[in-house]
């Protein structure tokens, strides 16, 4: 099709997805209504499993099974891209040359660095009492490395980053989730039951599996984006087609 | 016992995730054995619970089971169409894995597990997809299974038009997703449900559907058949089969397109067959009209293909359509008859895939023209290739001619007509290839202007290109058309799928015979193998000339590779879903 063609089709499309979301759009619950069915009912189990953050009980107890899938997402799309981003026959690796970084970008990047690590755990280890979790806390502690190839250079980040144990660890990650979810089937009930003790309400260890199952995501969120950044990189700075180097 | 259910999705996600860790450590062929081992075991446990379960095996997640008829949790809601779709995938997820025992020349360094790992992930979001009674944790698993495809679809990085096929695949996929994320946030915003049956109560419960209804209907659709590659939301489908590795496409057009005529079905009948949903009429001649264009529109380009690849990835388009238009009918029987067609087609199209994968490997090409007569020395591919081309005809008694004769029957005279054409023209379609290329049949074509692509200059997919064809490789297809023959031939199987479809379409009371054999079903099978076969031989007798203009051209044309026309075709495709849904309503 020509541009225009495929304008006039596109135009047509538009148009009826915009009609049909509209149309839908005025029959949706006015906005600030209090009709919030499973709202009140997911606030009101999470109070019962003593998990304070009513988010984290949702996504680690009561559908911990989309999580799941949802990390299992994660963990394919960056084996996904290892597969994808992989050196081809006809690439090369080249050393990266270190470029020279200003002092004060260099000296900012290298307090904050631990900072941000404790930070991102800190995030990580919170979930079932305030906002954040595994998810949020495991990309802050995946950032907090990459300080370093703008502190420092490439070479310094890859020292610090071994990329072999990080993909163990993402799989690692991605399994302590599947086995804490047997154990309950180990106790004879169902996949994924939240069968420990469920401490106290608003203390660390409270939520029962909660604070085990945010760890494991925890860990193969940081492992996964460190591997993903790390293929992206490699990509930009490190691998090039034959015939590039002039 | 019920608890056990998860782990069909759980075994295989375990397989992956050990791969991905020991795949450092261990050589190729531990690694694909482990695969392998996890696959068979995960068909086991879906076959066990298939045969010694009470249906539907039904288990609430975390153990949420509801309180006054109200879950938060997630519940598997297994029934045994669900579980005996779940077998099949896992059975030929193990057949790929066997194929590709031998395949691809180099396992990315260190990482000998990762094909293993994708190929078991994939198999875990399908099986979640279908054994799951949750809308939105259905769209997870439909997202799994999704991002493995596209990263397997491109997994030949050297080839430019991989990486291509790839990111259609992604772009036009994602955005049926995201329609479908959509529609399970309306009605979501409607009920405050999750779980499919408490949705489709809860629409019931409020009276007669409005417009939120119909866009929820429409949106959801638009996910699965994109996923079901129905026309105008195929485009993607043969880009993705042309470049994707062979065991991939074995994959793709064996089950997973047919998941979104599956997806289509469960959410039909879960959600929308109630008073509160979509009334019968709107929903069956929304799908015939995909269904009949789909057919039409695939088969049509099947014809015209000469990348064998793309063309057995046109008759798949073709054949989703008959599935869709045997969902349309509504009634019981040609819901039976469709998923039996459904599973005789899943092994017979896996085998001609397996098949043309061993043309690509042994001559590094898949063109039809360029392998003129190349391919003598075959003679059990060649066997199992034409075999594959007359069950794909509808040649009794393979289980795809059983379906589609048991369809037939339910579908009227004009339908039969349309079921007997394209299963001729698609069958003929890989018969015409069959002659040219293992028979060295009629003139090799001169050289000429083609529009088509043609399927020369790949790469062959193992290390090197073979000399002689391994064991495995012809071992698979071979095992997957007595499948697909056996299919045809078990009545314990017939009436098992049967009452199944029974069991899971709503409304249905009384037992019915199960899909039998019949002389006119018979009939119309030998009839529609018998112009496959005359097409074919018409085909080859013709002496080849190339036009520089041909009456298809615009609806080649049409075909463009260009992502931009995809994602307004499919947009296009919505607006078609939602009028015609609407005159339904109106």
């Amino acid at each position: 099709m020509n541009r225009r063609q495929r304008l006039w089709v596109l135009l047509l499309g538009l148009a009826g997805v915009a009609a049909l979301l509209v149309a839908a759009a005025f029959r949706l619950p006015t906005f600030g209504s209090d009709f919030h069915p499973y709202g009140d009912r997911a606030v009101h189990e999470a109070l019962a499993r003593h998990t304070a953050n009513a988010i984290a009980a949702v996504n680690f107890d009561q559908r911990a099974f989309d999580t799941l899938g949802e990390e299992s997402i994660l963990f394919g799309a960056v084996l996904g891209t290892v597969v994808l981003l992989r050196q081809a026959r006809d690439e090369h690796q080249v050393t990266p040359a270190p470029a020279r970084v200003a002092a004060p970008v260099r000296r900012y990047a290298l307090v904050l660095l631990p900072v941000t690590l404790v930070t991102g755990l800190y995030i990580v280890a919170h979930g079932q009492l305030t906002p954040g979790g595994g998810f949020q806390g495991g990309v802050v502690a995946a950032t907090a490395l990459h300080l370093l190839y703008i502190a420092v250079d490439y070479r310094a980040l890859e020292r610090i980053r071994p990329l072999g144990l990080f993909e163990v660890g993402d799989a690692v990650g991605e399994a302590a989730y599947l086995i804490t979810g047997a154990a309950g089937l180990l106790a004879g009930t169902a996949y994924l039951t939240n069968a420990l003790p469920l401490g106290t309400l608003d203390s660390l260890a409270s939520g029962g599996t909660v604070p085990l199952l945010n760890a494991a995501i925890g860990m193969e969120v940081a492992c996964a984006v460190v591997v993903l950044l790390a293929r992206f990189l490699d990509q930009a700075v490190e691998i090039e087609e034959e015939g590039d180097r002039s | 016992m019920n608890h056990l259910l998860p782990l069909v999705i759980v075994t295989p996600l375990l397989g992956a995730a050990l791969l991905v860790a020991a795949g450092r450590f261990v050589p190729r062929p531990a690694a694909e054995a482990l695969a392998c081992a996890l696959a068979a075991a995960t068909a086991a446990l879906a076959l066990h619970l298939l045969l010694h379960a009470p249906s539907p095996v039904i288990d609430w997640l975390g153990a949420w089971t509801p309180r006054n008829g109200h879950s938060v949790g997630i519940v598997l809601h297994a029934d045994r169409l669900a579980l005996g779709t779940a077998a099949l995938v896992s059975l030929l997820v193990l057949a790929v894995l066997v194929y590709s025992w031998r395949y691809f020349d180099e396992p990315p360094r260190k990482h000998a597990g990762s094909f293993p790992a994708l190929v078991l992930l994939f198999q875990a979001g399908m099986c979640g997809f279908v054994l799951t009674g949750d809308l939105f944790n259905a769209f997870v698993f439909f997202e799994l299974m999704g991002v493995v495809a596209y990263a397997l679809t491109g997994y030949r990085v050297e080839a430019a038009k991989a990486v291509q096929g790839g990111l259609t695949f992604g772009v036009v996929n994602s955005l049926g997703a995201y329609a479908m994320l959509m529609g399970v946030g309306l009605l979501y915003a409607r009920t405050g449900e999750l779980a499919m049956r408490h949705i489709g109560a809860a629409l019931d419960a409020r009276g007669a559907p409005d417009a939120l209804v119909l866009a929820a209907f429409v949106l959801l659709l638009t996910g699965l058949l994109v996923k079901a590659a129905a026309v105008p939301f195929h485009f993607w489908l043969p880009d993705a089969h042309a470049v994707a590795p062979t065991p991939v496409c074995m994959l793709l057009s064996g089950v997973m397109v047919e998941l979104g005529v599956y997806g289509t079905a469960r959410i039909y009948w879960t959600i929308f067959s109630g008073p509160g949903g979509i009334p019968p009429e709107t929903v069956a001649h929304t799908l015939l009209t995909f269904g009949v264009l789909s057919a039409a529109v695939g088969a049509l380009m099947c014809w015209y293909q000469r990348h064998i690849k793309r063309l057995l990835a046109f008759s798949t388009v073709a054949h989703t359509g008959l599935f869709l238009i045997g969902l349309a009918l509504l009634a019981p029987e040609a819901t039976g008859g469709t998923a039996l067609y459904l599973i005789g087609h899943a092994g017979v199209k896996a085998a001609l895939f397996a098949c043309a994968g061993i043309l690509l490997d042994r001559y590094g090409s898949i063109d039809e023209y360029a392998l003129h007569g190349r391919a003598r020395e075959l003679r059990l591919t060649a066997a199992c290739f034409t075999a594959g081309g007359l069950a794909l005809a509808g040649l009794p008694p393979f289980g795809t001619a059983l379906g589609k004769a048991v369809t037939e029957e339910a579908a009227g005279p004009w339908l039969t007509a349309l079921f007997v054409l394209v299963s001729a023209v698609t069958g003929g379609a890989v018969l015409r290839v069959a002659a040219r290329v293992f028979g060295g049949h009629g003139t090799p074509p001169a050289a000429g202007e083609e529009r088509e692509t043609s399927g020369e200059g790949e790469r062959p997919e193992t290390e090197q290109q073979l000399t002689r064809v391994p064991a495995t490789m012809l071992a698979v297809p071979g095992v997957l058309l007595v499948g697909a023959l056996l299919a045809g031939v078990l009545p314990a199987l017939h009436s098992a799928v049967g009452s199944a479809a029974d069991e899971a379409a709503p409304g249905v009371t009384v037992a019915l015979t199960p899909p039998h054999w019949s002389a006119p079903g018979i009939l119309l099978g030998l009839l529609s193998a018998a112009v496959a076969a005359g097409l074919a031989v018409l085909a080859v007798r013709r002496p080849q000339h190339t036009r520089s203009r041909h009456w298809l051209d615009p609806l080649r044309l049409l075909h463009s590779g260009h992502i931009g026309d995809y994602v307004a075709w499919t947009l296009a495709g919505t607006t078609l879903l939602g009028a015609l849904a609407l005159t339904g309503l109106l």
